[in-house]
């Protein structure tokens, strides 16, 4: 683990500085916002890896009150833990690139609306992991877990079902959506680095969690082997 | 404040989230190694005794 993680970190910020060279200095220039528009290509991707572990972490809990399973159990602790960072950042640039562009830090419309419901259900979540008393916590969690999921869905969709002041999506968003050339090799670029950071940060997290799983038991067993003598 | 100022808070912003989180993470798991290490230590120890 020490190897791979001593590979991949270097690896992973000389993909993410090289993509942020490629957002600033090689994409070109919106006409409408100027500059302020390369927010964009740290936005997005943010939001969709968000989504991906938020995502994981759905699965994850179905499997445990599937199968009652340690490792799913610490993956979907890993990827909600991981979803909240993702989404704090995207909760952040989005008033940043709104305040130069609408004028406003924040509207209370359907999109940022949701995210921000979104961003407070999973940090419920990671309280009630953290703070909640009895040997139910874990059963609990995966309850809580999947039914919040069901605001991703919802969060996706809203500038689909409502009129909002966020705009309409960039990408399957009809006629006239879409982002030129440039624009999108730029933006999968970013997209891939930011997929890759999520996925390393889930993989450390999971690490991490195991750990304190086993360092728990070990601490258990050594307090039983204290009573039993 | 102008427009550049925001792209550039917001690349600043998104660099030190991740950054300190990934230090975060790390960290932990040297602590949670070295805890390990000791309970393994102090446990070695009682059984010899």
């Amino acid at each position: 683990m020490k190897k791979l993680a001593l590979i991949s970190i270097p690896l992973t910020v000389a993909l993410l500085a090289y993509t942020s060279y490629l957002a600033l200095m090689v994409a070109p220039t919106e006409q409408t916002m100027g500059d302020v528009q390369r927010i964009f290509y740290y936005h997005v991707p943010s939001g969709w890896v968000a989504g991906l572990c938020f995502f994981i972490n759905f699965v994850a809990s179905a499997v445990f009150l599937w199968k009652r399973s340690e490792a799913s159990d610490a993956l979907a602790a890993a990827s909600a833990e991981v979803g909240v960072v993702f989404c704090t950042v995207l909760l952040i640039t989005g008033p940043l690139w709104a305040r130069p562009v609408w004028g406003i830090w924040w509207t209370w419309d359907a999109r940022l609306t949701t995210t921000l419901v979104l961003w407070l259900i999973y940090v419920s979540y990671l309280v009630l992991r953290r703070f909640a008393a009895g040997g139910q916590t874990q059963v609990l969690a995966a309850a809580f877990a999947i039914f919040g999921f069901a605001d991703v869905p919802i969060v996706y969709m809203s500038i689909r079902w409502f009129r909002t002041q966020h705009p309409s999506p960039v990408m399957g968003g009809g006629e006239n959506s879409g982002l030129a050339p440039a624009m999108l090799h730029v933006f999968l670029t970013n997209l891939v680095a930011f997929t890759v950071l999520g996925v390393l940060f889930v993989v450390l997290r999971y690490k991490l969690q195991m750990q304190e799983q086993a360092l728990e038991s070990a601490h258990a067993q050594m307090a039983l082997k204290g009573v039993s003598r | 404040m102008n427009a550049i100022a925001f792209l550039k808070a917001a690349y600043i912003v998104a660099w030190v989230v991740y950054l300190g989180y990934l230090g975060r993470i790390l960290l932990r798991m040297k602590r949670v190694e070295e805890e390990m290490k000791e309970l393994e230590q102090s446990g070695s120890d009682s059984s010899r005794k």
